[in-house]
């Protein structure tokens, strides 16, 4: 069987394909069909011809077999320093052999690369910063993602969750009156409590456009008021766009680049629309990632920025913090040891340490550094979409001993978490191994702490 | 044979080094694609430039990155082995002299005493490097044949040369083979992965400006190395 | 008066009072009864793996999972549901506060019903506690229409109610949970003892109340019961006022208990929403911890006033 009814190399673009796919509990049969599915040797190998350029291919060749990013890796410091897990050997092994064979490779050989890149391999880019060459291997398994995905290879979640964006513009079923309705039933919610709060949606030329994580309007539309009524403490003249408030991409986990592209213009669209002065993202790693750091390339703005400058939320709040916007009550900071867990997308590869930093010295007074940090931090164990991914759950939770092992060395049991993946991940380590932490976004522990004015609190 | 070697084959050998890291260069250049790579290296140039300049820099002083840090044993080996590699024929009396007799100009010389440590401290690296390949399994499971080819290829002018310059054994033999080994290695720099004597700040300078114009360069005084 | 009930349930043992208060105002009531499950809660990052509210396993959900969880429920009120007709058995996937709120505000139901965990011989009870407890709060302050809570065994029908306590602090939500229960005691016929207490532990450390103070901020609260809320009953005699002093939930323990009352209602507006504090957090939880009969907690005029005359 060459192409398979669930799993075959045509993306979901459709509502009834990915009911069929969500209606295959775990995948099972998409994998039996995977096994029988037919690689398509020359339209690989013209892909690899056409966009492995000098770069990637300096990468492969160069490497000097030097082992030095070995110890770079958490998946190989938590599997007992398995040598097939340096990263050298796990691209060359793939990417590597599937670029010296020209791109004659057959259904096993698939099956160890799309094993390789999702299970071994976050994408953290850690790897990276220790090779004197500079060869980053998160880059090159992101690039192999997507010839994977070409050719149909690639986990089931993540062909889901690429569907959803194709269709949604978001990684969950939610449409646009899903979300305009959430808006209103937070503001509704919250309005008694917060005298004064809105939830703008679409107000033009506002300072600020909020956009967010799918799975908060879903599920955790409590942050979305929470977001709402720090921005109403703050005063900022903020709004939603009705229409590309999505920042995730699982489409880029899924290394489907078509349908990156078509998720952040969703989102670039809404700024050309609203015009307003900058954008402020949610508590979300790759979200940020996907949609300022990568999807202008993905977009094809030449400049490499977003059309509005965009700011992650820590940026947002260590700014507040800064210029007095939001205001802690130096006598709710918080006592106890706490400790903060840098995501990789936006501290790693967007320089944002700082900002966390500035934020740990307004509202923690006995704030403890894991080691190592800032951008030399690990991967919380759940990037680049592994957290979801059923087939390579035992492999994930065998990757959390690092982050485990590093926050017990904190002496910390409050873990400020401001990335949806990360927070994931360390609650499923807190649940695998029982270390006794807590763990939270900066949303609530502001809530908490911050002075409200005056004027702006309920009568009684 | 002193003749062919030092005629024509010097000329190829040269040639083939010299253009083929000009090569190497225009087509590292030539296949840098903003998209692709997704960095934009058109724009920014400022920030591009000074990412460029800090991810070498970093990487060429001896312990200049956490990484270097990290494998301090093996950052000593892998320095002294350049640092040998690349002053030592340059600077040595010997060559210079011939440069002198050639082209009619020299570049300063080392003091024999120098280049001797700097040869046989080279060497030594070298066989810890090799014995390094072999001991540790993360670094076994990547090594393959060529990469030991490349080393005893990238070992073997220094390892003749020495014998050839103290007379010890046949000195016409290991002078021959010296300086045919020299040809191979200079050859050989552009057509395997040796081309990282280039490519080695292409790569950086590329990785560079992705952290400095893409990855944060621009909200951070630039990463940490 | 209710015309549509959810009743929200973990479908595990603990809330088997709450399901028969339910059923009961299904059938008394004649009203349609949504009875919804909440399944499993969902991760903030991206994964299909829910925790099921029940066992605590991880699962992974899609439509058959949902379909076994309902037929489930099926069973475990196979009893309940044989006389009834105006029933559907829902189920979602989600955090359950959060759910139950869309759900009531999508279905505008009148009333919702729930359980909560007093029962210590429980397995799992103490597993489920920090979840479901902190939803009871959540529910109880989010919700725009009454929330009662059941927590041990109702004997008596609604239809037979005859003494209901209101407990009041001059708030606006307070006014709301006085006329809802108002309007339930004059269609039930019951007694409507309107209590208040005023909190002593709210006063300022080291300042102790003269009890000719406290006597007459006594005076007071009763003159503006009599003044504010007593005029809104339109002639409704059977009613009692109570102004007491002490630490609020065990006064008003104590006044249901002396008025062998069927049912309480107060209001729950406090702010505080930390979960780790949820639990025992607030009048309301005490009571509801402690209360041998239904609590019901009203904070918005929503579902007060009858709009169907």
């Amino acid at each position: 069987m060459p192409e398979g009814i669930l799993c075959n190399k045509t993306p979901v673009d459709t509502v009834e394909q990915l009911q069929a796919l969500l209606a295959d509990k775990s995948g099972k049969q998409y994998y039996e069909e995977m096994k029988l599915l037919d690689v398509d040797t020359p339209a690989l190998w013209a892909t690899i011809q056409k966009s492995l350029k000098s770069r990637l291919r300096t990468w492969l060749e160069i490497c000097a077999r030097c082992g030095m990013c070995a110890d770079s890796c958490f998946f190989y410091l938590a599997n007992d320093r398995d040598p097939t897990q340096v990263p050298s050997y796990k691209i060359q092994s793939t990417l590597g052999d599937m670029v010296r064979r020209k791109g004659k490779v057959d259904n096993a050989f698939m099956h160890y690369a799309m094993d390789t890149a999702w299970s071994r391999c976050t994408c953290c880019n850690r790897c990276g910063m220790y090779c004197p060459f500079g060869i980053d291997m998160g880059v090159m398994f992101s690039y192999l993602r997507g010839l994977l995905f070409s050719q149909g290879f690639v986990p089931w979640e993540l062909k889901i969750g690429s569907g959803m964006h194709r269709i949604y513009r978001a990684q969950m079923d939610v449409t646009t009156d899903d979300w305009v309705e959430t808006c209103g039933w937070m503001c509704e919610e919250y309005e008694e409590d917060w005298p004064g709060l809105e939830f703008p949606v679409d107000k033009p030329n506002a300072d600020i456009i909020y956009t967010v994580n799918a799975r908060e309007v879903k599920h955790y539309p409590e942050d979305l008021a929470e977001a709402a009524i720090l921005f109403h403490l703050a005063g900022e003249n903020w709004t939603v766009p009705s229409e590309g408030w999505e920042e995730t991409s699982l489409a880029m986990f899924a290394g489907d680049w078509v349908g990156c592209k078509k998720q952040v213009e969703s989102v670039y669209a809404a700024m050309e629309r609203l015009k307003p002065k900058r954008m402020v993202v949610t508590e979300c790693g790759h979200a940020y990632r996907a949609t300022v750091i990568e999807g202008p390339y993905w977009a094809g703005l030449k400049t490499g920025q977003t059309p509005v400058e965009s700011f992650h939320y820590v940026e947002w709040v260590a700014e507040a913090l800064r210029t007095g916007k939001l205001k802690i009550d130096p006598a709710k900071r918080i006592k106890e040891p706490v400790t903060y867990q840098d995501s990789c997308n936006y501290i790693r590869n967007a320089g944002l340490r700082e900002c966390a930093r500035e934020i740990m010295s307004y509202i923690a007074e006995d704030f403890r550094e894991m080691r190592p940090c800032g951008e030399h931090n690990f991967c919380c164990g759940g990037g680049g979409g592994l957290n979801g991914i059923g087939r390579y759950r035992e492999q994930r939770n065998v990757g959390l001993k690092v982050k485990r092992d590093q926050i017990l060395a904190t002496g910390a049991k409050l873990v400020v978490s401001p990335c949806h993946n990360c927070w994931d991940a360390i609650r499923d380590l807190e649940e695998i191994y029982h270390i006794g932490i807590r763990w939270s976004f900066l949303k609530p522990l502001l809530l908490k702490m911050v002075i409200v004015p005056e004027h702006l609190r309920p009568e009684e | 044979m002193y003749e062919f070697v030092t005629g024509p084959l010097a000329w190829i050998a040269f040639s083939v080094f010299f253009f083929g890291l000009i090569w190497r260069f225009v087509w590292y250049i030539r296949g840098l694609n903003w998209q692709l790579d997704r960095v934009s290296y058109g724009h920014h140039t400022g920030y591009g430039v000074k990412g460029a300049a800090r991810s070498i820099v970093s990487w060429l002083i001896p312990y200049g990155t956490h990484s270097w840090r990290f494998y301090s044993g093996f950052t000593l080996l892998v320095f002294v082995f350049h640092i040998g590699i690349i002053i030592t024929p340059i600077f040595l009396l010997g060559h210079n002299l011939l440069l002198e007799e050639r082209w009619g100009f020299r570049l300063p010389a080392l003091p024999d005493p120098v280049a001797d440590t700097l040869t046989v401290a080279m060497m030594i690296a070298a066989l810890f490097i090799m014995l390094r390949r072999i001991a540790l399994p993360e670094v076994r499971i990547l090594t393959t044949f060529y990469d030991i080819a490349l080393l005893l290829i990238v070992v073997t002018p220094f390892f003749t040369g020495f014998l050839a310059y103290h007379q010890i054994g046949d000195y016409s033999f290991w002078l021959i083979a010296h300086i045919l080994s020299g040809e191979i290695m200079l050859i050989a720099v552009p057509l395997t992965k040796l081309s990282h004597a280039l490519l080695f700040f292409l790569s950086r300078a590329q990785i560079g400006m992705d952290y400095g114009i893409k990855r944060g360069g621009m909200k951070s005084q630039g990463l940490p190395w | 008066m209710f015309k549509k009930i959810l009743f929200a349930t973990s479908a595990s043992p603990v809330c088997d009072n709450a399901a028969k208060v339910a059923f009961d105002l299904e059938l008394k009531w004649d009203a349609r009864l949504i009875v919804f499950h909440v399944l499993g809660i969902p991760t903030h990052g991206f994964s299909p793996f829910v925790t099921d509210v029940r066992t605590g396993e991880r699962e992974q959900v899609d439509p058959d999972y949902v379909d076994w969880v309902k037929e489930e429920m099926r069973n475990t009120y196979a009893d309940l549901l044989k006389d009834t007709e105006n029933v559907t058995l829902e189920a979602a996937v989600g955090v359950p506060h959060r759910e139950i709120l869309r759900k009531a505000r999508d279905e505008d139901v009148d009333m919702i019903v729930m359980g909560a965990h007093t029962r210590p011989e429980d397995i799992g009870a103490s597993r489920f506690r920090n979840v479901v407890g902190s939803t009871m709060q959540k529910v109880a302050k989010g919700a725009r229409c009454p929330v009662v809570i059941i927590s041990r065994p109702c004997t008596t029908c609604w239809k037979l109610f005859s003494n209901i306590v209101v407990g009041i602090d001059l708030s606006k939500a307070s006014g709301a949970a006085f006329l809802w229960a108002a309007r339930l005691a004059r269609e039930v016929d019951a007694n409507l003892h309107i209590f208040h207490a005023v909190d002593l532990a709210g006063t300022e450390v080291g300042q102790i109340k003269s009890q000719e103070e406290i006597e007459a901020h006594i005076a007071t609260v009763r003159g503006k019961i009599e003044n504010l809320y007593l005029p809104q009953l339109k002639g409704y005699e059977k009613v009692t006022v109570m102004v007491r002093e002490g630490v609020p939930y065990v006064e008003i323990l104590k006044q249901a208990r002396e008025r062998q009352a069927d049912l309480i209602v107060m209001a729950h507006h406090t702010r505080e929403i930390d979960p780790e504090q949820a639990l025992l957090g607030s009048t309301v939880e005490q009571v509801v911890l402690r209360s041998a009969c239904p609590v019901a907690s009203v904070n918005r005029l929503d579902k007060t006033v009858d709009t169907s005359a």
